[in-house]
């Protein structure tokens, strides 16, 4: 309780104490385990300290002691909406310290599921945010899409969520031809008439523009320095995206646009989403349109292991494939920052390798970090019931912000 | 070296060493460029100073993260390392600075609000204090939480676990008890310079070196005696008994009830 007394203007000189309340870590619209201290003039937030670390789990401590690809599947733990976006930072941060050369085939097929896995985040996301400012059915409908991209995902990898699919040097393992088919014919005939029912219930709703229009404004110069990214900064109306301006595997034959905002509130940010939601299909589309065939993986014996057949017929296989799977293979000593543009923004990977066959340490960004640093200053002023819009706004996952 | 990865492409180094290093040149330590990434090594004291300059002169607008890492081996242990992006440039760069547990980095809150946390999280997994950080509070490890967990020192299982205790109602800490040790394992290839001792070859290292090498030229020299007599090797008598079946049934199982019943 705060000892802070203060004139109100509308109890006609009664004096009314500022007050305290917990907001989580045990709260359905905290997005996971947030516990935000809030102190409260009334039902106006004065500040809020936003506690994190519930769910620290020492990812990167671990990292260290596992070898390379060992430590791929605590990837998909981080951010477990958007697990092959996670894998990518990583992959790239291996293979840019390696300099390994990435076949085609696999670099179309790893941007393809790069944007399922946007689309899938963002209906996670979306659907969530929705259902913070009270609006029940969208999330309903748009849950039901989410399904199909992991049903995509597991026909691809074996696993709805924890792929560990793409893998140094390419991906595991080639998809099938009728998937491919499946995710063109699913973007034609089935997602998008869901997809924009749903919408059509919230985007001109009157409710829920009240809720999230001029929210948590922020300025451009404010979204600059507070390190925002992804969604946030776009809203902000920068038109900042790391797969069009640092573009990597084969975003730069992609033609896609990047939506921006005009108002910087948690509308815009919402509306950012919903258009990046049809920017990935039109990636997807063209990677379906152009994907050549060819090898998944790279050839480099030394990093990627042998096919299954071969390691039974071939001595020289049998051998890559043990060591591989036992020491695993050696990174030449450096370090690299790399960062790609997850559904969330930015998520980098700081690397160093000592040379071993074990990172030496492995920093990962996280894109909430950032974002929910900044929810102190974008919710001064506002209601409580504003946080909730605020925070869904932001598209937070503790996972990745706990690490 | 040719690029064959499909990392992102930024904004090309060329040009970028001279042009920041001739600026910072008073405190800079030494400028790398190395796969890829421009880095640049400066003393600790001035890197808000040089940070500064970055973002006001060079327009690296935004602060993406601080990473610390642990070299337990070097005098002062811990690397400090901002990445910094410029949006105008579509450029990045790391600044990092050395620094130990007693020797506080300047904060650079005064330049980038974001790094309060930031800063919040190297202190609280490393142990390094920055000056002039207003809120420098642990942030990620638990309530009361004591030690740095990212230090090479620090063991992964760490020192206690928690649990829920039925006897008291509340959540208890007690230390760590493993049921089997640890098992941390190393895959180097011992011919490849692990630098660990295999079993059984315990004395090949750090053995004394001999005056004169025992060599074996002469069967005498080997110490294995004379022949032994052949005789000896043969057998005596014929070969073992069989084993002779008693005759008797194994105890088999006792009757499912007996007449007089059980209790």
């Amino acid at each position: 309780m705060s000892m802070n007394l203060q004139e109100s203007p509308t109890t006609e000189g009664e004096v009314i104490t500022n007050y305290t309340i917990n907001f989580g870590p045990q709260h359905p619209a905290a997005h996971g385990v947030l516990r935000m201290v809030m102190e409260l003039d009334g039902e106006v937030i004065e500040r809020i300290d936003p506690h994190v670390g519930l769910l620290h789990r020492g990812t990167e401590k671990l990292i260290e002691h596992k070898t390379y690809l060992q430590a791929l599947p605590y990837f998909d733990r981080l951010d477990y909406c958007s697990p092959l976006a996670m894998e990518h930072s990583y992959v790239l941060a291996i293979e840019k310290l390696l300099n390994l050369e990435v076949p085609l085939r696999a670099q179309y097929l790893r941007v393809l599921f790069a944007e399922l896995t946007r689309i899938c985040n963002h209906m996670l996301n979306m659907g969530a945010h929705i259902l913070d400012v009270g609006a029940f059915t969208p999330n309903l409908w748009i849950m039901d899409l989410r399904e199909d991209c992991l049903n995509f995902f597991e026909r691809a990898s074996g696993a709805r969520m924890h792929s560990a699919w793409f893998r140094p040097g390419g991906v595991h393992q080639d998809v099938p031809e009728k998937l491919l088919v499946d995710i063109g014919d699913w973007l034609d005939n089935r997602f998008f008439q869901l997809f924009e029912d749903a919408m059509s219930l919230v985007m001109d709703n009157r409710i829920f523009k009240q809720r999230n229009v001029d929210i948590a404004v922020v300025s451009r110069e404010d979204a600059i320095a507070w390190g925002f990214s992804g969604p946030m900064i776009r809203a902000a109306g920068l038109p900042w995206d790391l797969r069009k301006s640092q573009p990597y595997d084969v975003y730069d034959r992609m033609e896609f646009d990047i939506p921006v905002g005009t108002n910087s509130d948690c509308y815009d940010r919402f509306m950012v989403r919903v258009k990046e939601v049809y920017e990935s299909a039109k990636i997807i589309r063209q990677c379906l349109r152009d994907m050549p065939g060819g090898p998944i993986a790279s050839t480099d014996t030394k990093v990627v292991p042998p096919k299954r057949g071969e390691m039974k017929q071939s001595m020289e296989a049998l051998i890559h494939h043990f060591k591989l799977y036992t020491e695993g293979f050696h990174v030449p000593a450096g370090e690299v920052y790399v960062a790609t543009e997850s559904p969330k923004g930015e998520f980098g990977v700081y690397l160093v390798s000592d040379g071993t066959n074990k990172p030496y340490r492995c920093k990962i960004r996280p894109t909430a970090f950032s974002h929910l640093q900044a929810m102190d200053f974008m919710s001064k002023g506002h209601m409580l019931p504003d946080a909730t819009a605020i925070l869904g706004a932001i598209d937070v996952v503790f996972g990745e912000c706990d690490r | 070296m040719t690029v064959l990865h499909s990392a992102p492409k930024f904004a090309s180094n060329e040009g970028v060493i001279e042009a920041v290093s001739e600026t910072i040149s008073v405190w800079l330590i030494e400028a790398i460029e190395a796969h890829g990434e421009v880095i640049f090594r400066v003393e600790r004291d001035a890197v808000d100073k040089v940070l500064r300059i970055l973002r006001d002169d060079h327009a690296y607008q935004q602060l993406m993260e601080i990473a610390g890492v642990d070299y337990p081996s070097r005098p002062e242990r811990f690397e400090v390392v901002y990445m910094l992006q410029s949006l105008t440039k579509n450029h990045r760069v790391m600044v990092k600075c050395s620094a130990s547990e007693d020797t506080p980095v300047p904060t650079v809150t005064t330049l980038w609000p974001n790094a309060g946390w930031l800063e919040r999280e190297v202190f609280d997994m490393y142990g390094v204090t920055f000056a002039g950080n207003p809120d420098l509070r642990r942030i990620l490890t638990d309530y009361g939480f004591e030690g740095h967990p990212f230090r090479k020192d620090f063991p992964m299982t760490g020192y206690t676990e928690l649990r829920y205790s039925e006897e008291e109602k509340r959540v208890v800490y007690e230390p760590v008890v493993l049921a089997q040790e640890m098992r941390s394992f190393d895959f180097l290839s011992p011919w490849e310079g692990a630098d660990y001792v295999l079993p059984g070859d315990e004395k090949s290292r750090g053995a004394p070196a001999v005056a004169e090498p025992k060599t074996t030229e002469k069967p005498a020299d080997t110490g294995a005696g004379k022949k032994a007599d052949e005789a000896a090797a043969k057998p005596v008598g014929g070969a073992a008994p069989a084993q002779k079946d008693s005759g008797k049934g194994a105890p088999g199982a006792p009757d499912p009830t007996s007449k007089e019943g059980g209790r």
